[in-house]
């Protein structure tokens, strides 16, 4: 059980690295952004490019793997997503569902579909209560809290935070003192595809690396976004953690249904807290 | 029209095809008060969010200082000095009150103490909530913080929305103090149905009914005539 309970946790740090962009992307600009998947892929492949053709090692590799996205995150807002400020929702869905796609088949065709598989890059283990469990699963909890703990700093502490908190709660009046909202939004929206990335890159050894990797998690990143409150920090860290702990356990008892539970339980938190959108 | 700080000059605004705004003009000097009365729907908040840049005006100009404004965005519009006070007491609740000032002293580059000290010299009751978030204010509390927020960075005119809008009437008095401490120094511009507090400090009254400027009041006889205002509105 305390297997599955470390197993969960894992989940739980892997889905609130890559899901706390996809939530404040959608507080902040209303904005449901399917491409926030292809960031996840293209973080996860750049690690293989940069372990497998540059040679590095794991951490350098991940730092690498992780900034190189970023230009290309920085494209996708100033191209497509500044472009939706204020649309319907269903523009946003329809357009960066596009991107996914044809990121997804942009990577087929530089990199095929062949699954790739990476080693845990610690490769050791460490005992608790007389149970072996991966050093790198461990790692990945501990930086998701120490992420939570960064991000919770960021916006009580600095006055990009700040602005961003208020521009969550009212766009319209953070302009009305002078101040280009947006710009921080689209830093919000960066930082949150750097976790994105970084999930990729985290979660590649754990999995394989293939194309569809991102539709597979992506649908329980909205899960987690909308049980944990659009825009939440708190929210979110909780909803992780408490979804990844429904995959492990249900996955213990009853594999088929891991994913499945996940969208009942989103399903009875909508019933109770209908979305606000 | 020459040395006024704000003009509207023939102003037409919509939401898609329904227009709210009919050729709508008027003027506010330097250390103005300036009162826009009418009902609901008359297009008051309209008009200040055109003034104020969230709502591109579909025909018309509106100039600051003879700049036009048009297509200008709303946080521009705000560095240009044009400060917009919204209705519904929009305090950024999650924040404490000093980060709520914080804030707005950021794109101004004004310094806190200074911001600090403004906001307590109008209202030192303050005081004890800096640290509190000011989602837990008083309606009157958020009102006030707003104008102290607005007041940051110099503006060059306020646009205040329904001040006193949803108040007791003690707070009401405590606003009304503090406009007229305001009056002579900064240019506003207030929407405002409380025709007494109308009739007590404007210098110049605009009448709205159904989109259109309806009639404007500059003498103090006027002004002072509520009862005559009222049946106009």
């Amino acid at each position: 059980m305390i297997t599955t309970l470390v197993y969960g946790f894992t989940i739980g740090g892997i889905l609130y690295i890559l899901s706390i962009g996809l939530s404040l992307t959608f507080g902040s600009m209303r904005i449901v952004n399917f491409a926030h998947a292809l960031v996840y892929t293209t973080g996860a492949y750049f690690l293989v490019v940069a372990l497998r053709t540059l040679g590095l090692g794991f951490l350098p590799a991940a730092a690498v793997a992780t900034v190189a996205v970023l230009p290309i995150a920085a494209g996708i807002e100033r191209f497509i997503i500044r472009r939706l400020y204020g649309e319907s929702l269903d523009y946003a869905i329809i357009a960066t569902y596009a991107v996914l796609l044809i990121g997804v088949d942009l990577i087929k065709w530089v990199f095929g579909a062949t699954p790739i598989p990476l080693s845990d890059p610690i490769g050791r283990d460490v005992g608790l209560f007389g149970i072996s469990f991966p050093l790198y699963r461990l790692m990945i909890i501990a930086l998701a809290i120490s992420i939570h703990g960064g991000l919770y700093l960021f916006f009580k502490r600095t006055i990009v935070g700040k602005i961003v908190v208020a521009g969550l709660e009212d766009k319209d009046a953070v302009r009305s003192l002078g101040i280009d909202v947006d710009r921080y939004f689209a830093i919000v929206f960066l930082v949150g595809s750097g976790l994105a990335a970084l999930g990729g890159v985290l979660y590649a050894p754990i999995t394989s690396v293939h194309p569809y990797m991102g539709f597979q998690v992506l649908l329980i990143c909205f899960a987690v976004v909308i049980v944990g409150g659009m825009g939440s920090l708190h929210g979110t860290f909780l909803a992780s953690f408490a979804l990844g702990m429904v995959i492990a356990i249900t996955g213990r008892y009853w594999g088929p249904a891991a994913e499945t539970m996940v969208y009942a339980v989103m399903a009875v938190v909508l019933i109770f807290k209908p979305l606000d959108v | 029209m020459t040395g006024s700080l704000l003009t509207v000059d023939a102003v037409d605004a919509a939401y898609g095809s329904a227009r709210v705004l009919h050729k709508v003009s008027l003027r506010v000097d330097p250390g103005e008060m300036v009162f826009i009365a009418g009902r609901n729907g008359a297009g008051k908040t309209t008009l200040l969010k055109t003034i104020a840049g969230f709502m591109p005006p579909a025909a018309g100009a509106v100039r600051l200082e003879g700049r036009d404004l048009r297509g200008i965005r709303p946080e521009n519009v705000a560095r240009l000095g044009v400060r917009y006070v919204f209705q519904d007491k929009r305090v950024f609740s999650r924040l404490t009150v000093r980060e709520n000032l914080e804030l707005a002293a950021h794109p101004s580059g004004e310094r806190m103490s200074d911001v600090v000290a403004r906001m307590l010299s109008i209202y030192p009751a303050m005081e004890k909530f800096l640290d509190s978030k000011a989602g837990g204010l008083s309606g009157g509390q958020r009102q006030i913080l707003l104008i102290g927020r607005a007041l940051t960075g110099n503006p060059k005119i306020l646009l205040i929305d329904e001040p006193t809008e949803g108040l007791a009437a003690g707070v009401i008095d405590d606003i009304f103090r503090l406009l007229s401490e305001m009056k002579g120094r900064l240019s506003m511009l207030i929407v405002e149905q409380n025709l007494p507090v109308v009739a007590r400090l404007a210098d110049r009254v605009y009448v709205m009914k159904e989109g259109k400027i309806f009639q404007e009041l500059v003498t103090r006889a006027e002004i002072e005539a509520t009862g005559a205002l009222e049946r106009n509105l």
